[in-house]
């Protein structure tokens, strides 16, 4: 992996977070951590993704769940909770084309009669996405779950 | 107001839960803040249930025990409003509210959304990240940028009228998915499902998917699978647009 093609990776990620924090009306002080995170994330996976060999999972688990403690450290000095910049932060994880594809599959099935690719594409699509948000929503749960549990957070 | 004090605290409580609930807090969050708000104004014991479609909280106080049902609205996600219950909650624990201008503050929460244009520019742009970061080529990230803006302009339109959210994702799915197919008639990108795919990506119910798990997570399993239902219920409409315009081009 070259530097200008990680530098791109973390603008190209930053954008959509900054552009879903947008639309969730998240405050005008917050947007840019919200981009900043995404930045952050996004890259943070694709390093892991190139240099270990953990799985796409993972990877996406590890990196959500960095960037909560990040967040949850941080929401005290900035007073609002967590989840304000971080579902943002989060949304270019989201396996949104492999969702796409995994139900246009499901509909060709159903127009065109069931192919043995037809079935691959949308179980292994299917599978993905179910992981990865998983992954996602515990990454973030995670410091809600262990030190934070019965501490406040802000 | 009238009643007991535990009355008026409960009140108080409901208000700021609702607040929360209807803007997108995971449960962790609305049942924490009103029972801090409720401690913070005195109250022993504040208990919340929490419903997709309502809200119920009991505050005991010393002399009272108060409890009340109020119905919840969804009104999409909105953090800015979130932040500011969540403000209000802190300013009364740190005594700089006091309990008689609670109500009013939360009332006077600004709802104001982002203006319209820099949304639908907003998500444009982001849909076209994501067709580049799904390696699209620049034609199909242009493609892509033009249709989830209008897309997306469309979604707005519809959304201040009070359409169902339903109604609101297939028609906007529907749209985003005419406006890119172009991109495959007319073979102007060498990568159009890439294109059309994430001209979608505006529709995915990122809040509802994410506070879903987190609610099962914490306890909160109700909650949790009434958001999931609903999210796959926003996903499969938007399918069903898609679906619409893709028979309608027969690509």
């Amino acid at each position: 992996m070259t530097i200008p093609s990680f530098l791109a990776d973390m603008l190209l990620a930053s954008i959509p977070a900054a552009g879903f924090a947008l639309l969730f009306n998240v405050p005008k002080k917050f947007l840019l951590w919200s981009a900043l995170g995404g930045a952050f994330a996004h890259s943070l996976r694709l390093l892991l993704l190139t240099y270990t060999s953990l799985h796409v999972e993972l990877a996406t688990f590890a990196a959500a769940a960095a960037l909560s403690f990040i967040a949850v450290i941080g929401a005290k000095q900035l007073g609002a909770h967590p989840k304000v910049c971080t579902v943002a932060a989060i949304i270019p994880m989201i396996p949104g084309v492999s969702a796409y594809t995994a139900f246009i599959a499901v509909i060709r099935m159903n127009q065109n009669g069931v192919t043995d690719e037809l079935v691959r594409t949308a179980t292994q699509n299917t599978l993905r996405v179910f992981f990865i948000i998983a992954a996602l929503a515990m990454g973030l749960a995670l410091p809600g779950l262990t030190w934070f549990r019965r501490r406040v957070i802000i | 107001m009238t009643g007991s004090y535990a009355n008026r605290v409960n009140d108080l409580c409901l208000q700021i839960g609702l607040l929360l609930l209807q803007n997108g807090a995971e449960g962790a969050l609305i049942e924490s803040t009103t029972q801090r708000l409720g401690r913070a104004l005195h109250a022993e014991q504040v208990e919340v249930t929490i419903l997709a479609n309502a809200l119920i909280v009991t505050t005991r106080t010393t002399e009272n025990t108060a409890t009340a049902v109020a119905r919840c609205r969804d009104q999409g996600v909105n953090f800015s409003i979130v932040t500011a219950a969540q403000r209000v909650m802190i300013d009364v624990e740190n005594g700089t509210l006091r309990s008689e201008d609670v109500s009013a503050r939360l009332s006077n929460i600004d709802a104001r959304r982002y203006p319209d244009w820099l949304v639908v520019l907003a998500i444009g742009l982001s849909c076209a990240c994501f067709a580049r970061l799904t390696n699209s080529d620049l034609a199909g990230c242009a493609v892509t940028f033009v249709a989830s803006a209008g897309a997306m302009a469309i979604r707005l339109k519809l959304a201040a009228r009070h359409y169902h959210p339903i109604l609101v994702f297939g028609i906007t799915a529907f749209f985003a998915t005419t406006l890119s197919v172009p991109a495959l008639l007319y073979k102007w990108s060498d990568t159009p499902q890439t294109a059309m795919a994430a001209s979608c990506l505006l529709l995915v119910p990122g809040v509802p998917l994410i506070n879903g798990v987190s609610d099962v997570l914490k306890g909160y399993i109700n909650m949790g699978i009434a958001r999931w239902t609903f999210a796959t219920l926003l996903t499969l409409a938007s399918c069903a647009g898609i679906v619409l315009a893709m028979a309608l081009f027969r690509v």
